[in-house]
Formats: structure tokens, sequence, C-alpha cells
């Protein structure tokens, strides 16, 4: 990193790619010129402002060739698992086994904003009663029925119980679509009675010894699955290195997050980020490369924050952002208010802590299972917001619901409660839709709102 | 010398003009919004001026706010309607805490500091319920003239119960209604018990007093007494309260020449 960075539209990335590939750029195999992916119908990349360096060139081919590496690993024969709404356990346990890899599907959530509707997955949806009164992953429904976007897996997970309700409905539908599903209860998380043996989760929470056991004996049946599938044993060596390795991508991650959120200036964009810390949940199904994405972009960032450059204002409003956008230029549109994402509460904080190493491997996917935050209370949720609001430094909070998720109908009065009595920043609630062209201007007005208030309350 | 504030709102233009020095206002004007945004604003701005004896030369700031804020192409610079109603309310009434706008295409709620600066807000989302353009379209529905809205709603002594949560719910239950030879005042009397339910949903459980009500929507009769109905605590409506966007952004613009 030489020059200071900046964001660039596509078209710009193509002549900067040309630069860097004549002054000798390196690529992995999935390398390419952005463009490319525009051209193969992710139109909504045309809209979207990137991050110049090298580092988020990989980062992005790498999350846009997920179904490339998908259709390469069952051409090799390679088991697939799909793993739903589980958001960081079962990936652990099916990477750990060579001939086995585990993907997202419910990652076809963004299908609808990245190709623009140009696929027609939510069409399909809602041809199957899973119409728009459901959050925007029924277009994993549609993504299952054209078979466009990922190989049928040869095994689905889809976790049930306190984790959603619209995705259980939905997977439901997809059951009865003729792909079976290997389901595993996740119960909601309480607090301890008084003397009740508990167990300390990832995250600072403390769950009934009970509760982790039963999630432990759910996970039991998916790991005799995923032996099964594979033909091979998920043996305690091989479990304690599957954890070992996905908890060098959460540390690489951690130190990420930590760096970008606080460093003055920005060093790293929202977007960037937001695609970074999704790849904790998943990896992408390919868990050594995920974390070479992770270490160059934290080596980009590091660089950065030793030459004290940045993109931004120096003095951008600094952010909290709850929940994930469903379309991803939100990200963009917050940075063009003058604001920058200093801390981030993705639903998915379990994929982001480190799983116990101590402990017995299957106690110890159980109790990261179990730290979940949609299965806790949206005050288990809100306090640990809060906490990372403290350590982050952020100056207010945008809660961003997704239109349909019925989690995201309460939660945000709750957090912004919570928040308002023990932590007094301002809290913006909006909504975001898959393609948010037409709700952009009122959008555009609660953020540059929320950071004129920060501004006024600088001056205090 | 002379700063301007303009709200380009969803429905109407407002424009106000301030004297820095001495914080009054000298000249105000008021037209309907239409699909030429920029050609509307010039053309109001200038007779506001004109009435005045005023040029744009003698204009040391603009401010522009409001939903159609970005087309004023000639203003100095913009800021959120959040912002200018709070000022704007700040200015009036100096002791408000809370104020809530209710306009044509949106509401919101701001919560203000001691000081008169934003602390939190709140807005509605999406959905033209509890906004003034609901008002239009029951008022439409029920061939009443919406100036003659709230004196008609002021005849109710059994407001109908109406949802609140969809304008095109809200339609389709004011024809069931009409079907069912309600008398039209319950009907208006319900839509505004509807809007003012509608923000104090949005406000939660936290509202602090004193509250000053701003927007077209608080010119409307009853719907003062429906908002404190649904709050459980006086409303005061801020004076001339369709201008007070516009006030705040012509204060704005003043703050910001004299910086």
């Amino acid at each position: 990193m030489t020059d200071p960075p900046r964001q660039l539209t596509l078209g710009q990335w193509d002549l900067r790619y040309r630069q860097l590939e004549q002054a000798g750029m390196t690529q992995p195999s999935y390398g390419g010129p952005l463009s490319r992916h525009l051209a193969e119908g992710d139109l909504r990349l045309a809209r979207l402002r990137y991050d110049d360096s090298p580092a988020a060139l990989r980062l992005w081919n790498f999350l846009l060739t997920e179904e490339d590496r998908l259709h390469e690993a069952r051409s090799h024969g390679k088991k697939i698992v799909g793993t739903m709404k589980d958001l960081g356990t079962i990936p652990v346990m099916a990477d750990a086994i060579d001939n086995v890899v585990a993907f997202y599907p419910d990652g076809a959530w963004w299908s609808p904003c990245v190709m623009e509707n140009s696929t027609g997955l939510l069409e399909i949806a809602d041809s199957m009663g899973i119409d728009e009164s459901f959050c925007p992953v029924r277009a994993m429904i549609g993504a299952f029925v054209t078979g466009h976007h990922f190989p049928i897996p040869d095994l689905l997970t889809c976790s049930v119980g306190a984790t959603c309700d619209d995705f259980s409905a939905i997977a439901q539908r997809l059951e009865d679509l003729g792909h079976p599903i290997l389901w595993w209860e996740v119960p909601h998380r309480r607090h301890p009675d008084q003397g009740e043996a508990s167990i300390q989760l990832p995250g600072g929470c403390l769950a009934p010894k009970t509760q982790v056991d039963l999630v432990r004996s759910e996970l039991l049946r998916v790991k005799g699955a995923i032996e099964d599938l594979a033909g091979e044993p998920l043996d305690e060596p091989r479990l304690r290195s599957g954890i070992a390795k996905a908890n060098r991508i959460r540390s690489c991650l951690a130190e990420l997050r930590d760096l970008a959120y606080t460093a003055r200036p920005c060093p790293m964009p929202a977007l960037e980020m937001l695609i970074a810390e999704m790849l904790a949940i998943h990896f992408c199904s390919d868990r050594e490369e995920c974390l070479g994405v992770l270490e160059a972009l934290l080596a980009e960032v590091k660089a950065r924050v030793r030459a004290g450059v940045g993109l931004l204002d120096a003095d951008a409003a600094r952010v909290f952002w709850v929940n994930p956008v469903a379309d991803l230029r939100v990200m963009n549109l917050l940075e063009a208010c003058g604001a920058r994402v200093c801390g981030t509460e993705y639903l998915f904080t379990h994929a982001l802590d480190l799983i116990s190493e101590d402990r017995a491997p299957m106690d110890a996917l159980a109790a990261t299972a179990l730290a979940d935050p949609m299965v806790g209370s949206a005050d288990d949720r809100a306090m640990r917001i809060e906490r990372e609001i403290r350590r982050f430094g952020a100056e207010a909070v945008v809660v961003s619901r997704i239109p349909g998720a019925s989690h995201c109908v309460w939660e945000g009065w709750v957090i912004q409660d919570v928040l308002g009595d023990r932590c007094p920043v301002p809290v913006l609630e909006i909504e975001v839709p898959s393609v948010a062209d037409a709700v952009t201007p009122e959008l555009r007005t609660r953020l540059e709102a929320i950071v004129e208030t920060v501004h006024q309350r600088r001056t205090r | 010398m002379i700063c301007a504030g303009i709200d380009a709102g969803s429905r109407t233009i407002k424009v106000v003009l301030l004297d820095r020095d001495t914080g009054r206002v000298v000249g105000q004007g008021l037209s309907n919004q239409g699909v030429e945004q920029s050609a509307l604003v010039t053309s109001l701005f200038e007779a506001v001026l004109s009435e005045q004896g005023l040029t744009r030369r003698d204009v040391e700031r603009i401010v522009a706010t409001g939903y159609g804020r970005n087309a004023v192409e000639f203003a100095d610079t913009t800021v959120t309607e959040i912002t200018c109603h709070a000022k704007g309310v700040r200015h009036l009434v100096p002791e408000a805490a809370t104020v809530i706008d209710i306009g044509g295409e949106d509401s919101k709620l701001i919560r203000l500091d001691a000081r008169g600066r934003v602390r939190d807000f709140a807005m509605n989302d999406r959905c033209a319920a509890g906004t003034g353009r609901f008002l239009e379209v029951v008022a439409a529905r029920l061939g009443t003239p919406i100036e003659a809205f709230g004196a008609t709603a002021s005849q109710s002594r059994t407001p109908a119960p109406i949802s609140r949560m969809c304008v095109v719910f809200a339609e389709t239950e004011i024809i069931g209604l009409l079907a069912a030879h309600t008398p039209l005042p319950d009907i208006a009397a319900g839509v505004q018990a509807a809007i003012a339910a509608r923000v104090a949903g949005m406000a939660g459980r936290k509202v602090d007093a004193p509250v000053v009500f701003t927007g077209g929507v608080a010119r409307v009769s009853g719907m003062k007494e429906s908002l404190e109905s649904a709050l459980g605590q006086p409303v005061a409506v801020a004076p001339d309260p369709q201008m007070t966007g516009a006030l705040g952004a012509a204060l704005a613009a003043a703050e910001m020449a004299g910086a």
C-alpha cells in the first residue's frame, strides 16, 4: 500500500485492476476483475463502491465465486452439507473432514439484492406461499427450485426451536419440496435458577448445564449424520483440529474488527467489513482460503493504520450497526452521509467468539451454539451491544430491520429501551429491503439526521 | 443580513427569511409541491424576496431542508428536517422537550436535550399511516374537503375504530364503515385517533413534556386533542406550525453565517 486508500466504482476498479496486474499483482485461482461478476448477472455490483486494495479485491472475488467452488467440490466427489440457520457451529464440524464441505444456503438471501431480483428467487418463494411477510431469506427456496445458485446439498441441517420462526417455516416448506432436513433443536436460552448448575458461554452469558447438555445431544445427532455421509469418523482429534482452525479465523477477525472499528481515520469501509465478518459463519466453503483472505485484509488494515491513512472524514460520526442489511448499498450510503461503522452486531456474535479449546469439543460447540444472540433474550443481546458500544466508542446506534424478519419487529424497541436506560446514545431504527433504491431518500434523511445529531452532541 | 430557510416538503414548499441581526422573521411564503420541484422552489423564493423588496444579493446564506432539499440547487447547504424542526421549535418554545411533526408523507418524534439540541428521534417507516397523506386519502373518500376535516371530526360522539397500521387497509375499513352507515364525523374522528395512536406508538414509553406539535397536520382542528389523548399529556401546537421546518432552516443558516 503506497497511495492513500479510496473507494472505487466498478468502472474505476477495472482501471485499477489493469494497473495492478501490470505491476505484477498475484492473485488466487478465483481472481480476476470485479466487473466480470457483473457480466455474470450480479447487476447490483455496478451500484456499489469498493475499497481499492488488492486484499479487498480478493475478498470480493472469494465471496462471489462461492457457487463455482461448490460446483467444483461436487465435481471432485466431495460431500456437500448445507448448514441452515446455524451461523457457525456445523461448518466447524463438517470442515474437520477432508472430503466434506459445508456452505450456508441462507446466504441466498443476498441474491435478490446482488442480482437485483433478476433471478426471480423471491417470486418463486411467493408462488409457494412464502411471501413478503417472511424474511428475505425465503429467496433460498427459489435457489433450491432453480438449482442455479448452488448444487443441491447431500445433507441439509437446520437448527430449530428458539432460532427463528420465519426460517423454520421457510425450511419446512423446503422439506415439503423434497429436500429432507436434519433438524436439531436449540432451546430458548434462559438464565440459570439460583443454585442450578450452569455453564459460562462464549460472550459472557451463563446458561443452565441442562440446556448445554441438550444442545450437545442434538449436535451429536448432526455429527453422526456427517460421519455417515463422509464414511469417516469425526473423532476428537479431528474435532479439536477443526475448532483450532475455526479459532484462527475468529482470532484474525477479532483483530481486524478491533483495528478497523477503532483506528482513526477509518482504515476499511463498512461494506468490506460486513463481508469479512460474514466469513466467520461459513468460511465460503474453504476454511484455509478464508483465513488467507482475512489475513490479507488484516495486513492491509495494519499497513494503513501504521501509515496513518484511511477513508472517510476523520470526524465521521461513529455508528454501531445492528443486524445485517438486505441491500449492501446501504453500507455505502451510511458513509456517504458522513458516518463510519464502529462496531457491529450482525446477529451471529457467537460465530465471532472463540470456541473453548479447553472443554471437550462437543461441549464447546454446544456452548457456542447456545451463545447465539437469536436464541437468548433481546435484553441479553442489548447488553452485549451496550458493552460493544463502550468498547468501540460508538456515538450512535443504527438498528437495521429486515423486512418480514419476525425477530426484528420487537427487538429494535427492546434494544432502544435498554440502551436508552444504560447507554445514552441516539438509536435509529431503519428498515432496509432487498433492493432499497425506492426508499433511499428516506434512508438518507434518517442517516444524515443521526450524523447531525452526533455532531450536535459533540459540542456539549 | 438576511438568511433564508427553505423547507421543500413532500406536499408543500415553505420559505422563511430571517434577519440575522434582529432574529426576526421578515418574510415567508408557501406553495404546493409539484413535479417541477426546482422551478417551484425558485419561483416561491423569488416571490417571497420580491414581496419584501429584496433580491438574492441581500441573502447571506440559504439552507434547504425537507424531502426535496437536494432539489434546491441554489441552497448553500442542506440540513435534515429533524434538525430544522428542533431548531425551529427551540426558537419558538424554548422549554420544549419533545417535538412531534406530522407532515404530508411522514411523521417524526424528536427528543430534545436541555439546550434544545436533538437527543434522539424516531420516524415512521415506509407507510402513510400517521401522516397527512392519510388524512387526504380519507377526506377524498368521504368527500370532505381537507380544510373541513377537523370540523367534521369534532361532531363525533363515538369515533369509529380504524386500523392504524396501513392506509390501504384503513381505506378498505372506511368503505366498510360507510356501507354500514357509520356517521362521517365518527369516521373522521376515528382516522384522527388512528394517526395519533400511530405517532404515540412511535414515541414508545418515554415522552418528555412539554410536547410541541409541528407540521401541516397540526393545523387540522382536533388533531392536537387526539394526540393529547393518545400520549396522555398536554400538547402545544407551535405558532404557524407548517413553517417550523423552514424557520429552523433559516436559523441554521444564520448560525452558519455567524460562525
